[in-house]
């Protein structure tokens, strides 16, 4: 495991595009990217985690004031003590604690959709994240994170110094969807289809691209969408022996026709 | 070539089940045995899928898709060890003498860059007040001289016990992360931390016995020192080992060799802190307690002797089995 994490970090870190992207090599020699998340949305992140570790000690520090309500003085060292031990645990063991307990998140990176991994994208173990958390103290010198910042800048993955050390990095975890499939608006009436070939048979490449033209169109202004249309449309209607009205609907029907009929029949 | 939509149509409902796999709480270590091995599976069909999708240039929604899936599916698969507790205690036990032998050289680094700024702040408190109030201001050092002019010959209440075990906590174990925090600065921030630290320390020493209350002090702090004070050693040597792996590096880049160190240093500071941890309870509950201090000189010499015993002897054996 770690001579192939060494080789793939090794081949990919130097080749990096100027992208905020990793690209991560898998045993399975498949690599795939992650966006790297950047100082802005991490500061947002720590914030979030500033005002819920302020937001536990208000709480549970009120609670206990109150709790007794007396002037047992004995009980009120007890919570003294108490409450400086809570606040110890928020300062150093909160990121801890949540990144092994949330997998790599804590509360603000999972409203940010931030996780922590590994340089080879796996998830951190206890060491790295005591590590990477423990720097924070680095980081955080002379006040307000500035040399972490700073550090962040000069590296194409942000890491901070707490993440060199760790040999971590905090990626943005997109959840990005499979778009719907193309449905034609207005759909094809019959007339419509029966003026084309019963089976259209196009390569993958020209399929992609209709596709990514029928997409945008929507957004396009007609004129646009038309002009563009224009530019591919007379070769099919050639090709396939057809007239057509407006050369968009014509590239969805054929489309239409190739695809979602096409496949139905094969 | 596949289109985009054959590819969808085709391929989909392997990949909503693997994200299905994926989605569900328990983690995949944790589910069942032919769940892991389907979950393989269909990781392994989705890598051959998202090579296909790159390279016949399909629509981008799909291979980010399948880009963000393989990701999340590499990630439960290659997952790290769970961690428990036990190992966490065996690397304590065994993990940390053997990484605080190992790094020797910087221990004692850490230690003489502890020792000499305590001594010299400790003989130059004594000799005259004067040499304190410029490490110290005059006002904090009559404050902290003050504290120890009454003695422990009625102890202390136990409330005030359980506060400043809190604060002590707090305080110094904050004090050690700081010191090997501020390593990654090629180690200056340790040397830093470490001199500052033994110069106060030992310049509050000198002049709360030069003030005629030694006595008192050294009854106090010979309890919880030795856990104390090696901690602080300990915690500001693992900061000179992070800066020296910065410095020299062995062939290898600056991040490598810092790489190749980490592990060690995550014992050292977790051993440092487990120390400090102990200290603070001594701290607030022993060392202020009415105990004749005969008994604590004994207490003390005893925790020094078991401190270094473990240091020194601890995992000697054990070492096949610490390993991975």
């Amino acid at each position: 495991m770690a001579e192939r994490a060494g080789f793939a970090s090794s081949e990919t870190e130097e080749t990096s595009a100027l992208d905020t992207t990793a690209i991560i090599e898998t045993p399975e020699h498949v690599r795939f990217t992650s966006t790297v998340a950047g100082p802005a949305r991490r500061a947002l992140a720590y914030l979030i985690d500033l005002l819920v570790r302020s937001a536990l000690i208000t709480v549970i520090g009120g609670a206990l004031l109150l709790a007794s309500g007396g002037h047992d003085e004995l009980v009120s060292g007890w919570k003294m003590g108490a409450l400086l031990l809570l606040m110890f645990a928020l300062e150093w063991g909160y990121f801890v604690i949540c990144e092994m307990r949330m997998h790599g998140q804590s509360v603000g990176k999972r409203a940010l959709g931030l996780r922590v991994v590994t340089s080879d994208g796996l998830p951190i173990s206890f060491g790295s994240s005591m590590l990477r958390n423990l720097l924070r103290a680095a980081d955080f010198l002379p006040t307000g994170y500035a040399l972490g910042l700073s550090v962040m800048t000069l590296d194409p993955r942000f890491r901070r110094l707490g993440d060199w050390a760790a040999d971590t990095m905090v990626i943005f975890e997109a959840r990005p969807r499979l778009r719907e499939p193309i449905r034609l608006d207005p759909p094809p009436t019959p007339k419509e289809l029966s003026s084309l070939p019963a089976r259209i048979d196009l390569p993958g490449q020209v399929l992609e691209a209709l596709e990514l033209f029928l997409r945008r169109a929507p957004e396009l202004q007609t004129l646009r969408e038309d002009e563009l249309a224009s530019m591919i449309a007379p070769h099919y209607a050639a090709r396939f022996g057809v007239e057509y009205a407006d050369a968009s609907r014509f590239l969805g029907l054929l489309y239409h026709r190739a695809v979602v009929e096409g496949h139905r029949a094969r | 070539m596949l289109d985009r939509h054959t590819l969808v149509e085709q391929r989909s409902p392997d990949w909503q089940e693997l994200a299905r796999i994926l989605e569900r709480d328990a983690p995949l270590a944790e589910q069942r045995a032919p769940r892991i091995s389907r979950a393989a599976a269909l990781y392994r069909a989705v890598c051959g899928d998202l090579m296909r999708a790159r390279q016949t240039g399909s629509a981008s929604d799909v291979v980010a898709y399948l880009d963000a899936l393989t990701a999340r599916a590499h990630n439960a698969l290659y997952g790290s060890r769970r961690y428990a507790l036990r190992d966490a205690l065996r690397a304590l036990r065994f993990g940390f003498p053997r990484a605080f032998r190992k790094n020797w050289p910087f221990m004692l680094v850490s230690g003489l860059l502890f020792v000499v700024p305590f001594l010299i702040g400790w003989l130059g408190a004594l000799r005259s007040p004067g040499f304190a109030s410029t490490v110290l201001p005059l006002k904090t050092l009559e404050e902290l001289s003050r504290s120890y002019a009454e003695g422990f010959a009625h102890g202390r209440a136990a409330q005030t016990d359980a506060a400043m075990s809190g604060f002590y906590v707090n305080n110094n174990v904050g004090i050690a992360f700081r010191c090997f925090a501020t390593g990654i600065l090629f180690g200056a921030g340790s040397v830093f931390y470490t001199l500052y630290n033994g110069l106060v320390v030992g310049t509050v020493f000198g002049f709360v016995q030069h003030s005629g209350h030694g006595r008192n002090l050294f009854t106090f702090v010979c309890g919880h020192s030795p856990f104390e004070l090696t901690a602080l050693v300990v915690a500001g040597g693992a900061g000179l080992r992070m800066g020296a792996a910065l410095i020299i590096t062995e062939g290898r880049s600056r991040f490598g060799s810092l790489k190749k160190c980490a592990g060690e240093l995550s014992l050292l500071v977790a051993g440092a802190a487990a120390m400090l941890c102990i200290a603070a309870v001594i701290e607030a509950f022993w060392s202020p307690s009415a105990v004749p201090s005969a008994i604590k000189y004994g207490f003390s010499a005893l925790g020094w002797l078991m401190v270094f015993g473990f240091l020194l002897g601890a995992g000697r054996r054990d070492i096949a089995e610490v390993e991975p």
